[in-house]
């Protein structure tokens, strides 16, 4: 068992990628619920692949212009809404389900080609993906963590209009709702959350967050306020659980959060199996 | 129910208009009015252009030809889509199923301050106790009630209903049917999509029933008919296949 100042010490350092990961979580878990209600959740895998294409344009051509917190994060900006404009574009269009694939390949593959021939921006890359080795500044956790908070209260405020464009979208287009412009509005609340994730903590604890607490709480909500604040205390849990796992076990935070997610979720659905 | 009548003023009329996709009229129709304390039901076969005709009468497209006249400014439509086309899979009590057509009325989808009106719809729909139970272990009868409260709180001037008594056993028809009734009386304009012509019978003053073009990309037209008119020909169309 480690000792209790040894936690202490940890946190004093990680305390930025701490609140930042507890923000994506809250965010993260609300979104989630969402994206997985939608049945979006091949969106939520390819969009990390377009931030990934921004960061590595970011890494081989940097703006010295920029402070070195943006230098990344501008161009990934940058890509995340060229994506969502051609997401939005292809459902006005219907033109099929070839572009989220599309999106995840291209953005898996771009993003370490442009840095192919740059061994130290190739690990910053691995990095990005894996979760491992990031470490945030309490500059980057000042611009984050408000991001990440505002987007989730923002989509758990509107949880009735999601609600209701999922559920019966011909009685909103009666009232005069814009089917197209909430759509968009979704997508962008959501690539908020992988963009701000991804840059800040990689992709694993972005899709984790995105995923796990949502899966986990939904076999028992009721109602969809019940589910995001299952989703929320969920994320919490699955934060603090992993940060324990990995400094008593000397593991990745990011892969320690999401097995331990995984675990839980999977005993949740065969408990609520057995329940209901 | 059908019957003569006189209405000075319509809401919504079409002398004449076309309606489609993509320069391709879907259907076309003349002579087509909507009015207060009328019902008029829409019959005609899938892929007919039913729900092409519903949108124009709404404004939500444009006629490709003619026009559609507005007899009220600010008209407001409701819609009760069918129970079955609901997710079953998003968590919601039969408060949210209620809530979610006068949450599409107001700009972010805050409903606290209509609550109690649809409280009210819900009472005179008898399903008041549902409030609080999950929405997806409800009845067919249940749920479209739930939901026809909803439209009703919404105090629309015309209120579509798309197939109201699909799936649902004699008594919740009788039940629904009965209310629908009572709404007429009431001033409410409804228009019903049904492939059923028991329904439109006991529901409907007129028939605007859609004939499906003979070639694929000639629109179809729309005949106006009384609803024993329809019940007569339908039971000799039946008869004869």
């Amino acid at each position: 068992m480690t000792p209790l100042s040894e936690y202490v010490d940890t946190i004093r350092v990680v305390y930025p990628s701490l609140v930042t990961a507890a923000a994506l979580g809250i965010g993260g878990g609300i979104v989630g619920t969402f994206v997985l209600l939608r049945r979006e959740a091949l969106l939520t895998l390819a969009m990390p692949q377009v931030v990934a294409v921004g960061a590595a344009l970011g890494m081989a051509f940097p703006w010295q212009i920029l402070p070195p917190e943006w230098r990344t994060l501008a161009p990934a900006l940058g890509a995340v809404i060229i994506a969502v404009l051609l997401l939005a574009w292809s459902k006005r269009q219907r033109t099929g389900n070839w572009l989220l694939p599309a999106l995840y390949i291209g953005g898996l593959s771009l993003s370490f080609l442009i840095i192919a021939h740059s061994g130290e921006h190739v690990i910053e890359m691995q990095n990005m993906f894996t979760g491992m080795d990031v470490t945030m500044t309490p500059q980057q956790m000042a611009i984050s963590s408000p991001i990440l908070l505002a987007a989730g209260s923002l989509c758990a405020l509107l949880w009735r209009r999601w609600l209701l464009f999922a559920q019966a979208p011909a009685v909103a287009e009666a009232a005069g709702r814009r089917t197209n412009r909430w759509e968009t509005l979704f997508l962008c609340i959501l690539a908020v959350i992988l963009l701000m994730g991804t840059s800040s903590l990689g992709a694993v604890m972005v899709i984790a967050m995105l995923f796990l607490p949502a899966a986990t709480a939904l076999p028992w909500a009721s109602r969809v306020p019940t589910a995001l604040l299952l989703s929320m205390i969920f994320s919490l849990i699955f934060l603090v659980a992993g940060l324990i796992l990995s400094i008593e076990f000397a593991l990745p935070l990011s892969q320690s959060v999401g097995g331990f997610g995984f675990c839980c979720l999977v005993i949740s659905h065969a408990a609520a199996r057995v329940w209901k | 129910m059908a019957g003569e009548y006189s209405d000075p003023q319509p809401l919504v009329e079409v002398p004449h208009g076309a309606f489609g996709y993509a320069k391709r009229p879907v259907v076309r129709v003349d002579g087509l009015r909507l009015s207060s304390g009328r019902s008029l039901g829409l019959f005609g076969p899938n892929g007919s252009g039913k729900t092409t005709l519903v949108r124009g009468l709404m404004g939500l497209l444009a006629p490709m030809e003619g026009h559609v006249v507005r007899n009220r400014e600010n008209l407001r439509f409701g819609y009760l889509p069918q129970h079955r086309a609901l997710d079953h899979t998003w968590p919601m009590s039969g408060l949210d199923a209620a809530t979610m057509a006068v949450s599409a009325q107001t700009p972010w989808g805050r409903v606290g301050r209509v609550r109690a009106q649809i409280l009210e719809a819900m009472r005179t729909l008898g399903v008041e106790d549902l409030a609080n139970r999950s929405f997806s272990g409800l009845s067919g009868g249940q749920q479209q009630r739930l939901l026809l409260a909803g439209a009703v709180a919404c105090k629309p001037d015309i209120l579509v209903l798309d197939e109201p008594t699909e799936g649902l056993d004699v008594r919740s028809r009788r039940n629904l049917l009965g209310f629908l009734r009572g709404t007429l009386a009431a001033g409410l304009c409804t228009v019903i999509i049904s492939h059923d012509v028991q329904d439109i019978l006991q529901a409907c003053d007129e028939v605007a029933w859609l004939h499906p073009g003979e070639d694929i990309d000639q629109p179809s037209t729309v005949e106006m008919i009384s609803p024993n008119d329809l019940a007569e020909r339908v039971a000799q169309l039946r008869r004869a296949s």
